[in-house]
């Protein structure tokens, strides 16, 4: 797999733009050839993870790389952080106000989602900001058979 | 059911005519404002052809509802209540290939009318 990398601003409360970086990266793992499955859990936490940055954050960037058999997303923002990380991974759990309400989302699924799409998460939080982690290894299932 | 059957048969508008296909069968479909609840749900389906014959119906008349088609690929939106979408959410259906539809009927309505028709809903899987 040849070595990708790409960088995307996000951009808090940008509800027309919200979902570019996950779009963008959908289309580079298609053409990549990965299968429909990998591509969606990828597509999926990266969109969900996209999200919480417009919806809780002031701010921040998402990044996309492929090397060697890892797919990697880190999503940094420079807060006001997940005041208590165990709580907002509770189903339902949400702090997200209306006007992120009204655009469909804060449902209080968003973390739970990510963390099951992905094979590896880490989050890492205070008030001036969070890191979240995501690794997908690519295996031959990530492939379709030919 | 066809697509086409759908739009005639619940006064359905075209929204991305460019993109309308008459003969795409649907055979499964979920209904949600919330696209939290679409993605997480619609996640765990493993079966591409599943997620490729379904509709997404919804009365979230902004560009997430495209958006989150997108990353399931599904291909289908259907706007309820008689919605309206703007301009640029079209704009995005038809960039990101999602044929979007709308009709006056409730949720509820359109949903157990398709479902009374054989469709069937998507459901967790463990």
């Amino acid at each position: 797999m040849n070595n990708v990398a790409k960088h995307y601003e996000i951009i808090p409360f940008d509800f027309d733009h919200a979902g570019m970086m996950s779009s963008d990266i959908k289309r580079s793992l298609k053409q990549l050839g990965f299968n429909f499955d990998f591509i969606k859990r990828v597509s999926v936490a990266c969109y969900e993870a996209e999200i919480n940055i417009v919806i809780h954050s002031v701010g921040g960037y998402g990044d996309f790389r492929i090397v060697d058999n890892v797919v990697y997303l880190q999503f940094i923002d420079y807060g006001p952080g997940i005041n208590d990380i165990e709580l907002a991974m509770t189903p339902g759990y949400t702090t997200a106000n209306e006007e992120s309400r009204l655009n469909g989302f804060g449902a209080g699924m968003g973390l739970v989602n990510i963390k099951n799409s992905s094979d590896e998460m880490v989050i890492i939080s205070d008030p001036n900001g969070t890191i979240l982690k995501l690794k997908f290894f690519i295996t031959e299932d990530s492939f379709d058979e030919h | 059911m066809k697509l086409e059957t759908i739009v005639q048969k619940y006064h359905c508008t075209v929204y991305t005519p460019e993109l309308f296909q008459p003969e795409k069968d649907i055979t499964f479909g979920f209904c949600s404002d919330l696209m939290s609840d679409a993605l997480m749900i619609m996640n765990t389906v493993r079966d591409e052809n599943v997620l490729k014959n379904a509709v997404l119906i919804t009365g979230l008349t902004t560009n997430q509802s495209i958006r989150t088609a997108e990353m399931l690929d599904i291909s289908v939106v259907i706007l309820v209540r008689g919605k309206v979408p703007a301009n640029q959410v079209i704009e995005l259906a038809n960039e990101s290939n999602i044929i979007l539809i709308g009709t006056d009927l409730t949720m509820f309505n359109l949903s157990g009318a398709l479902y009374a028709e054989g469709i069937k809903g998507i459901t967790a899987k463990k």
